[in-house]
């Protein structure tokens, strides 16, 4: 299902030499990719940024036993990040977010199954190191 | 060769790990030798510089071994720890590749994740436990 983001369609921050700069196209963006690409590096970067922007709310393995279904559901104008997807969303959590209009998400996982996305809906990280930075973008996956 | 679970294992079986980060850094941390360092090299990108270190693929610096992927502390939990039954379901494509390849350990999945690289393996349902030796065979498998 493919809609306009409804709260942020660019997400930029850095973290001492990495810098994150996705342009998001799409209200669900689903990252996929190859173990070791620096997806659950970029997370950490995200949920540093939560900390500083009320819009944003990030979810992982460590939320597993924090009720972060409630947290997804009684969420209003938020983008909410979520890394370990495929431990974390069940196919009532994935209906739920594939017809969610009122938040936003950026979906770290393997598994697409269920969130109704179209294949240019699926991102892959693409990472450049150059002179001891390194920048994370976003590109279709395929 | 591994074992592949499409059902979790039953109480009575060996235990599921569903978390195989919390997992990898409270105990197979603690018992990595050089058999992790080829694994690291190959799904991380990254060397192993000692026991808890490793060098960062990107900038090459020097980290806690709790920075390896998902996928790569996968890997390693079904190398160390052959009495229990792993969830790959975080598992990337490279990483599957060397799980796939791994002389022993146990896989749980309720899909299809297969490596395109896959030799043979055992697959364990309610039924039996049998050899499977082509992707095909093991996809046909996992949907029945």
């Amino acid at each position: 299902m493919k809609i306009k983001p409804v709260v942020l369609d660019r997400i930029q921050t850095r973290h001492t030499s990495f810098e994150v700069d996705f342009i998001l196209e799409n209200n669900i963006t689903f990252i996929v990719g190859d173990s070791g690409t620096g997806k659950s590096a970029v997370f950490s970067f995200l949920q540093e940024m939560a900390a500083e922007d009320k819009r944003i709310r990030c979810l992982n393995y460590l939320d597993q036993k924090r009720n972060y279904r409630n947290t997804i559901r009684q969420s209003r104008g938020k983008l909410i990040i979520i890394d370990n997807a495929d431990i974390l969303l069940d196919d009532a959590m994935r209906w739920y977010i594939a017809t969610d209009g009122q938040n936003q998400y950026i979906i770290i996982g393997r598994n697409p199954t269920g969130l109704m996305l179209k294949q240019n809906e699926i991102m892959e990280l693409s990472s450049q190191t150059y002179d001891g930075k390194t920048r994370f973008e976003l590109m279709h996956s395929f | 060769m591994i074992t592949v679970y499409k059902k979790k294992p039953s109480p009575n079986d060996l235990e599921l790990v569903t978390l195989n980060d919390i997992f990898f850094n409270k105990s197979t941390a603690t018992r990595m030798d050089d058999r992790a360092k080829e694994i690291i090299a190959k799904i991380d990108q990254s060397e192993m510089l000692s026991p808890y270190a490793i060098a960062s693929r990107f900038d090459g610096m020097k980290l806690n071994i709790d920075k390896l992927s998902t996928g790569c502390k996968t890997a390693l939990n079904i190398l160390y720890n052959p009495d229990k039954v792993f969830d790959i379901r975080e598992c990337g494509d490279n990483a599957l590749d060397v799980i796939y390849a791994l002389p022993s350990g146990n896989v749980y999945c309720d899909y299809p994740l297969i490596s395109f690289d896959m030799d043979k393996v055992m697959v364990r349902d309610d039924r039996s436990v049998r050899e499977v030796e082509s992707y095909e065979a093991l996809k046909e498998w996992w949907a029945q």
